[in-house]
């Protein structure tokens, strides 16, 4: 009877955190959507309510700020996480490949090589300054640093996708996928293409003025 | 003028995007102090014990050793019922180690439930055996069951040949010893307490029935 309650509170516990990062992840995959090329078709019946949807720059910078939030927000419970696991509690931890505790609680790999800081950390750093580029190009598109602004934010992200590499080296050493550091990384990538189409945007002066 | 209005209005965009960004940061941070209060990991008292990793023997063959199994994180502060444990970083063919071993085979089988005398939890001892750099110190898993057998450690003995844990626990020499808590907390390191024996920690930290 008790196996059973504790194998039932079991799944419950992994549906919960399951679901959890699906709330992470919809905000980025909408995101992503809306910076790709087919973001104008998927974002048209939202034109009339979100009038910053009718133009390219609009629906990329939109796009980028429900990636960073969603970046952030995610990164930040990734650091809570490592926090939790440290004080001796668990939070997904599993049998099964799907086991964010065994990296996130690894206190030889959640921390950079260098500086030996949190990666949850670094990702709410990353993530907050995209957040801060995306904020100062939406009230002022034509910024004195606003090219400055985008080639920061396309760097950024593409050392992320750097970083991405050897976190997903310690995923495969480790046999285990963290689901919260994945939805981290695709926000990295998806901000890493937004930048990229807003840096290809800025370069056509009619367009990034419309 | 008219420039003047314009760089406000820039630094302006700037500013309220660095209040908005810097005030989320701030409150994520926020989020987590109130809500975690995260141990460090390694080996100075106070720190969260670094894993254990390797084969271990424990008189009939070589297993996996898992050592977190050891260890209760909800345990609280002052509950006896916890088993503690005591782990040797050790070399078989240290002279120091050899003179100890007799020592700590008596500590493991008095600090036991198995003896009447003692009113207080279990303390679990463990040797991490290594081999150190230096000539003349080459061993084997044959060896480290061997030096077992000789002083009738009755206690698992983890192959550290590697020297994987010693230096992820930074031991500096052998013997070197650890007594940690039943939430994996170091409670006592030998390297901080050169003048005290493990068995007068031991004696000194776990609580006991009638202490």
């Amino acid at each position: 009877m008790m196996q059973s309650l504790d194998w039932f509170l079991g799944r419950v516990l992994d549906l919960t955190s399951n679901l959890l990062v699906g709330a992470y992840l919809l905000p980025v995959l909408i995101g992503f959507l809306i910076v790709t090329p087919w973001g104008e078709s998927f974002v048209s019946s939202l034109t009339d309510r979100f009038p910053s949807l009718k133009t390219a720059r609009g629906r990329l910078l939109s796009g980028l700020q429900l990636i960073s939030l969603a970046g952030f927000a995610v990164s930040t419970q990734t650091l809570w996480i490592s926090s939790k696991i440290s004080e001796g509690g668990s939070f997904c931890s599993s049998t099964s490949t799907f086991s964010c505790d065994d990296l996130l609680g690894n206190s030889k790999l959640n921390v950079d090589p260098v500086l030996g800081l949190s990666w949850g950390l670094i990702g709410m750093a990353t993530f907050a300054l995209l957040l801060f580029i995306v904020l100062v190009l939406k009230q002022e598109h034509n910024h004195p640093l606003s090219e400055r602004f985008v080639s920061m934010g396309l760097l950024t992200t593409g050392i992320g996708l750097l970083v991405i590499g050897l976190l997903v080296s310690y995923e495969i050493q480790e046999e285990k996928i963290c689901l919260y550091c994945t939805t981290a990384h695709i926000a990295n990538i998806a901000a890493f293409v937004g930048f990229f189409r807003l840096k290809k945007l800025q370069e056509d002066n009619s367009e990034w003025n419309k | 003028m008219k420039i003047d209005v314009i760089e406000d209005e820039n630094a302006a965009a700037v500013g309220n995007a660095l209040i908005k960004v810097m005030s989320l940061f701030f409150i994520g941070i926020m989020i987590i102090a109130f809500t975690a209060n995260p141990v460090s990991v390694g080996t100075n008292e106070g720190q969260r014990a670094p894993d254990i990793e390797g084969k271990y023997y424990n008189g009939s063959g070589w297993t996996e050793f898992d050592f977190s199994s050891y260890f209760n994180t909800s345990w609280q502060e002052g509950d006896v019922s916890g088993q503690w444990v005591v782990i040797e970083f050790m070399d078989t063919d240290c002279p120091y180690c050899q003179q100890t071993a007799d020592e700590y085979g008596q500590f493991a089988n008095t600090f036991s439930v198995n003896n009447p005398d003692w009113n207080g939890p279990h303390v679990n001892f463990l040797a991490s055996a290594t081999e150190l750099d230096i000539q003349g110190h080459e061993t084997d898993r044959a060896e480290i069951e061997k030096f077992r057998s000789d002083y009738n450690h009755n206690f698992p003995y983890i192959d550290d040949i590697d020297q994987d844990n010693m230096k992820e626990w930074g031991i500096p020499g052998t013997p070197n010893y650890f007594l940690i808590q039943p939430d994996g907390i170091i409670a006592w390191s030998s390297s901080e307490h050169q003048d005290e024996k493990v068995n007068d920690a031991i004696v000194r930290l776990v609580p006991r029935e009638s202490a």
